[in-house]
C-alpha cells in the first residue's frame, strides 16, 4: 500500500501517467461516443487489480484516499491521454453514499462488489413528468412485509442496459410534502418486473435507457438511510465531483478539431470566420483561468461554492458555440452524418452538435443552474 | 521540507496582497464616489491633484517603478490589485495612463538622465505624465509622426489623437517613426510648434489632439533609442492593457452591484422585479462575465510577474486576450445595467450612466475588442498554416 498523499505531486503524476499509458486500451483513446462495458471492462478491471478503482474512497473501504490535490492529477491524466468514462456510479455515487450513511450488511455486501466490476451501477432518479422538477417523482414503493413493491418508470438511465444493479428514488409517503416522501433505494436489475429499454437518440446511440418497473419486489433491508429522507441522500451525494460537469476538456478538443478543419478548409482567409474563432478560443482560455480558480479552492480542502456551476454553464455553451461554427464553417459538409471529408483531413463534423445537446440539460440543465445561482450567490429574491 | 517552505512563502505573498487589496479597497470606499466622479467631469481638468498626492504617498504611482527612482518595484499582480479596487468606485485620475502606460515607458527607454528627472517626481506625485502615440481609430495602427535627426536631438512632425490625459499632463511621450526604428522622445505642452485641441470623451474626460509641427527635441528628451524604441512600446503597452481591463473589472463589480441592488428591491407587479427569472438569468449571465474577466486578469498577471517572465509574444497575446474579455464583459454589464433599471437608468441623474460611459471609455482606450483579438491572431500565428 503507497502512501499516495505523501508524494510529491510531479511523482504521483508520473506514477498515474504510466498507469494509464499500460493499462488503457489504445484503441479506445478519445472515444467519439460514451463507451460500454463490454468494450470498457478491461480498463475497469486493470484499475481494480492495481487497487486505482477508488482513488476517493478511504483506504479502510478498498480505496485509495487521495487528497483533492492528487485526485485531481488522476483526473487531468485521464483527460490528456483521453481515456474514455466507464461506467463509475458505483465508484462515485453508491460507494460514497453507502460509506456516509450505509448499514454496515450494505457497506460489506456492496462495496467489495462494486471494487471488483461484478456489480455495474445505473442511476434511476428521472421520469418522464419528473426532470428539472424532480422532487415531483411519482414511482411508488410500497411495503409490503419484508419486501417493497415498486410500480412506476424512469427515463435517461445512462447505460442501465448494462448495469447489473439499480439505485433509484421512490416515492414512500404521498401526503408528504414532495420532498419528504421520498426514499432512497437499491435495486437488482435482474428482479422480476423490470424491463430497461434504450432509447436512440439524435445522436445515433442508444446510451440514454427507460426502465419500467411492473411489481417489483426489493428486499426491505435496501433502503439507504431513512425511509422518506432519499430526497436528502441524493442532494448531498454530488459533492466535489460537481467541478468536472465543467471540465475544459471537451470544448478545448472540440475546438482543436475545428482549428484542424478550418485549416484544412482554409477558412482563416475569411476575417469574419478568424474573429469568431478568436473569441471561442478566448471563451476556452478564460473557462481554463476560471476552473482553476475553483481547482485551487478544492486544493486548498476547502468546499466548492454555490457558484461553481458557472463553470458548468460556461463550458457547456462555449461548446455548443464551438460545435455550431464548426457545421458552419464546414458549409455543405455540415448536413453529412457521420465521417466525411474537409479538405485534405476526414473528420465527423457533426458529432459535437450532437452531443452539446444534452450537454446543456443534464446534470441540471443550465436554467436551473442559473436559477441556483440567482437565488443562493447574487441574493435575487425568490 | 522543501515544498513547505515555497507554500509559507506563498502564503506571505498572499498575505501581503490581501493587505494591498484592503488598502486599495478602503481608500477607494473613503475617497471615490459617482458623486465624486460626477462633479469632476464638466472641470477642464476632470481630476485632482490633491488626490493623486494621494495615490503617492499610498506608493500607487510608483508601484510598477524600481526602487532606484523612488518606486515600489511591485509587478502586474500588485497594479491589477489596486485597479480592480479603484474601478469600483470610478477612479477619474489616471492611473493607469500616467503610472503604468507612461511610467513603465519611461523606465523601459534607455535615458538615465530622462529617468532621474521623471520618475522620482511621478512616484511622489508631483508629476503626471501621458503618452501620444495613436494616429488612426485603432490603438496600434500605423503611425505616421516622422522625427528626423537634427544633431543628437530630433524634430517632430505629426497629429496625434485621443490621447488621455492630456489637460492636466505634465508631458507626454511621443511615438514617432524614425530610420532606426520607432523613437519615443518627451515632449512637454509649452513646447514651441505644439498645439494642443481637444475632444470630449463619453466620460467627460478629454481626449487631446497634438499637432505637432517640426518641435525641436533636445537630446536630454529623447527617452529611448530607436533600436529599442518598439520592444520597450510593447511592453509597457502590454502592462497598461492589464492594469486598463482590471479598472474594467472593478467597473463591472460596481455596475453588477448597483444593479443587482436595484433588482432586489424595485417593486413591480407586487413583487420585487429580480424574482423575475427573465432577468435573474440575465443577471446570471452578466456575473459569468463578471468572474471569466476576473479570472482571466489574474491568471495573466501572475504569468506576468512569473520568475522567467514571458516572451513578448506570450506577453502580447496575453494582454490582448485580457483586454478584449473585459472590453467586452464591461460593455455587455453596463449596457445590461441600464436596460435593468429601466427608464430611470437612461437618465443623467442616475449613476449607472456613469458606469456604463466610463465603460464604453475604457473599452475603447488602447484598442477595443476586436482590435485585441485580431493582435491575438496575428500574435499567435493561428490559422496561418504551414509556411
Amino acid at each position: 500500500m503507497s502512501d499516495w498523499n505523501s508524494m510529491s505531486d510531479e511523482a504521483f503524476r508520473e506514477i498515474a501517467r504510466k498507469f494509464i499509458v499500460d493499462n488503457y486500451p489504445g484503441h479506445l483513446r478519445y472515444p467519439s461516443k460514451r463507451l460500454r462495458w463490454n468494450e470498457v471492462r478491461p480498463w475497469y478491471l486493470a484499475q481494480s487489480h492495481a487497487g486505482w478503482i477508488a482513488p476517493a474512497w478511504p483506504v479502510e473501504y478498498g480505496g485509495m484516499g487521495l487528497a483533492p490535490g492528487k485526485l485531481i492529477i488522476w483526473v487531468e491524466e485521464q483527460e490528456n491521454y483521453g481515456v474514455g468514462r466507464a461506467p463509475d456510479h458505483g465508484i462515485t455515487m453508491v460507494g460514497p453514499t453507502l460509506i456516509r450513511i450505509g448499514t454496515e450488511g450494505q457497506k460489506k455486501y456492496y462495496l467489495p462488489r462494486i471494487l471488483s466490476g461484478e456489480h455495474v451501477w445505473a442511476q434511476g432518479y428521472s421520469e418522464p413528468s419528473a426532470g428539472s422538477d424532480l422532487a415531483s417523482l411519482r414511482t411508488e414503493a410500497i411495503l409490503s412485509g419484508d419486501h417493497w413493491v415498486v410500480n412506476g418508470q424512469k427515463i435517461w438511465s445512462t447505460l442501465a442496459q448494462d448495469a447489473t444493479h439499480l439505485y433509484i428514488l421512490v416515492r414512500t409517503d404521498k401526503s408528504a410534502k414532495k420532498q419528504e416522501g421520498i426514499t432512497f433505494l437499491l435495486v437488482d436489475a435482474k428482479s422480476p418486473g423490470i424491463t430497461i429499454r434504450p432509447i436512440m437518440t439524435i445522436a445515433g446511440d442508444d446510451k440514454f435507457c427507460e426502465i419500467f418497473f411492473d411489481n417489483v419486489r426489493v428486499p426491505r433491508e435496501n433502503v439507504v438511510g431513512e425511509v422518506n429522507k432519499g430526497w436528502t441522500v441524493a442532494k448531498t451525494q454530488l459533492g466535489f465531483e460537481r467541478i468536472f460537469l465543467g471540465s475544459p476538456k471537451l470544448p478545448q478538443y472540440a475546438l482543436s478539431r475545428l482549428e484542424a478543419m478550418a485549416t484544412a478548409a482554409g477558412a482563416f482567409q475569411d476575417d469574419v470566420f478568424a474573429d469568431k474563432y478568436v473569441q471561442l478560443k478566448l471563451d476556452v482560455a478564460d473557462l481554463n483561468a476560471l476552473y482553476s480558480r475553483y481547482i485551487a479552492i478544492l486544493r486548498r480542502g476547502d468546499s466548492l461554492p454555490a457558484d461553481v456551476s458557472i463553470l458548468k454553464i460556461w463550458a457547456t455553451e462555449t461548446y455548443s458555440r464551438i460545435a455550431s461554427l464548426m457545421i458552419e464553417m464546414a458549409g455543405s459538409a455540415g448536413s453529412i452524418e457521420g465521417i466525411t471529408r474537409i479538405g485534405d483531413i476526414e473528420e465527423d463534423v457533426l458529432t459535437h452538435f450532437y452531443y452539446a445537446r444534452p450537454a446543456t440539460i443534464y446534470g441540471g440543465s443550465n436554467e436551473i443552474q442559473r436559477n441556483v445561482i440567482a437565488q443562493h450567490t447574487l441574493s435575487l429574491p425568490r | 521540507m522543501e515544498s513547505k517552505t515555497i507554500s509559507h512563502e506563498t502564503s506571505a505573498a498572499e498575505e501581503q496582497l490581501r493587505l494591498l487589496r484592503e488598502s486599495a479597497r478602503a481608500f477607494a470606499k473613503r475617497e471615490l464616489s459617482p458623486r465624486r466622479y460626477r462633479e469632476l467631469r464638466s472641470l477642464p481638468v476632470p481630476f485632482e491633484s490633491r488626490l493623486w498626492k494621494a495615490l503617492a504617498e499610498l506608493g500607487w504611482t510608483g508601484l510598477m517603478l524600481p526602487e532606484a527612482y523612488g518606486g515600489s518595484g511591485l509587478g502586474v499582480v500588485e497594479s491589477t490589485t489596486v485597479m480592480e479596487e479603484l474601478g469600483r468606485f470610478l477612479l477619474p485620475e489616471p492611473l493607469v495612463a500616467g503610472a503604468f502606460f507612461a511610467g513603465s515607458l519611461i523606465t523601459e527607454g534607455d535615458n538615465e538622465e530622462l529617468k532621474k528627472r521623471l520618475l522620482p517626481s511621478l512616484c511622489a506625485g508631483k508629476l503626471i505624465p501621458s503618452v501620444a502615440s495613436q494616429e488612426s481609430l485603432q490603438a496600434r495602427g500605423p503611425i505616421g509622426c516622422q522625427a528626423e535627426n537634427s544633431g543628437s536631438g530630433a524634430t517632430l512632425s505629426g497629429r496625434k489623437r485621443f490621447v488621455r490625459p492630456c489637460s492636466g499632463a505634465d508631458g507626454f511621450v511621443v511615438c514617432a517613426t524614425t530610420s532606426a526604428g520607432l523613437g519615443l522622445y518627451w515632449v512637454t505642452p509649452d513646447s514651441p510648434g505644439l498645439s494642443i485641441s481637444h475632444e470630449r470623451s463619453a466620460d467627460g474626460g478629454d481626449a487631446g489632439v497634438l499637432a505637432l509641427d517640426k518641435v525641436k527635441i533636445e537630446p536630454s528628451s529623447v527617452l529611448a533609442s530607436p533600436r529599442l524604441g518598439q520592444a520597450a512600446f510593447d511592453k509597457a503597452f502590454d502592462y497598461a492593457l492589464l492594469a486598463a481591463s482590471a479598472e474594467l473589472v472593478g467597473l463591472m463589480r460596481g455596475a453588477l452591484d448597483m444593479t443587482l441592488a436595484y433588482l432586489r428591491t424595485r417593486v413591480q407587479f407586487g413583487k420585487p422585479i429580480g424574482s423575475f427569472q427573465a432577468l435573474q438569468h440575465r443577471a446570471v449571465d452578466l456575473y459569468v462575465q463578471q468572474e471569466l474577466s476576473a479570472a482571466a486578469v489574474a491568471e495573466v498577471a501572475a504569468q506576468f510577474d512569473a520568475e522567467h517572465g514571458m516572451s513578448a509574444v506570450q506577453r502580447a497575446a496575453g494582454a490582448s486576450r485580457v483586454k478584449a474579455r473585459c472590453s467586452d464583459a464591461a460593455l455587455l454589464i453596463t449596457r445590461e445595467a441600464i436596460q435593468m433599471h429601466g427608464a430611470m437608468g437612461f437618465t443623467d441623474e442616475c449613476d449607472i450612466g456613469l458606469y456604463l460611459k466610463r465603460a464604453l471609455v475604457l473599452s475603447g482606450w488602447l484598442g477595443n475588442s476586436r482590435e485585441h483579438r485580431a493582435r491575438y491572431l496575428a500574435t499567435t500565428g493561428i490559422g496561418a498554416g504551414p509556411q
